[in-house]
């Protein structure tokens, strides 16, 4: 099924809500990646907070296409607790602002991470700019 | 731990590689080609591929772990806005300062810069000051 370019989607659109998990081989992957040598020496088998932040974001772009050549400028972020590895969270996330101009759209989208029983674990808010038209 | 106002916070220093951005795009499921197809990536504006913002800020996230333990991914708080791409090649260093303590809160200046000095990511961050330590 397709899925909706970022770029096409307007101001308050309600992007799919999707639950995800952090297993421990994402994790493993994720820390491998980014060289995380710190949350290793914190007690809890605790996930890095930006874990929580791109397992998210990957979850929520099931339901809308990030298009090529999108740019990222600026991020906000609220980690309202701490997340342990096997946690099982749900994403949910909305466009909140959408400018044009000069062929390129500014998107402002507001995400919200939730564990099972509804409690808040993270909030975030993504400005990105993308060529209008998902250009490729 | 608790980190006094003007305290240098200890940096974090990554070499970004095409190698690590392509493992990142898979971990994190953007396989956006302005990271991963240098082909794609000439044509646009930054002549290249880059660096995911969200790589470079695990980067300063890294730092802020290290220097507040479990106060930030525990009550952690983060504004930014990129204002520079990084490149594999570069050589990326997060940094930050206690500016000031508002209500229990250290609030820090934060930045990474590559090894040219160049600015790429510059926001601010606040952490509980006396959270539990890692």
């Amino acid at each position: 099924m397709s899925v909706p370019a970022l770029d096409e989607l307007p101001k308050g659109y309600e992007l799919p809500a999707f639950p995800f998990e952090l297993s421990p081989d994402w994790v493993r992957e994720y820390v491998a990646s980014v060289e995380d040598e710190a949350i290793g020496e914190v007690d809890g088998d605790f996930v890095p907070p930006m874990a929580i932040a791109a397992l998210a974001l990957r979850a929520l772009l099931e339901g809308a296409r990030l298009p090529d050549g999108a740019i990222h400028l600026g991020q906000e972020l609220e980690f309202v607790r701490p997340v342990r590895v096997g946690e099982k969270l749900h994403a949910s996330a909305r466009v909140v602002s959408r400018g044009e101009r000069q062929g390129w759209v500014l998107s402002g989208v507001e995400m919200d991470v939730t564990a099972a029983d509804g409690s808040a674990v993270m909030h975030g808010r993504a400005t990105a700019t993308m060529p209008a038209g998902g250009a490729t | 731990m608790t980190l006094a106002v003007g305290t240098e916070l200890t940096p974090v220093t990554k070499e970004v590689t095409q190698a690590k951005i392509d493992r990142y795009a898979r971990a994190g499921g953007d396989g956006n080609p302005l990271h991963t197809d240098p082909a794609f990536a000439a044509t646009t504006q930054f002549g290249g591929t880059i660096a995911h913002g969200m790589l470079v800020l695990a980067y300063l996230s890294e730092m802020l772990t290290a220097n507040f333990g479990r106060a930030w991914p525990g009550g952690g708080r983060l504004k930014i806005r990129f204002k520079g791409p990084a490149r594999p090649g570069d050589i990326v260093t997060a940094l930050g300062r206690v500016v000031r303590e508002e209500g229990g809160v250290a609030v820090c200046e934060v930045e990474c810069r590559n090894q040219r000095g160049e600015l790429l990511v510059s926001g601010e961050a606040t952490a509980p000051a006396a959270g539990e330590g890692a």
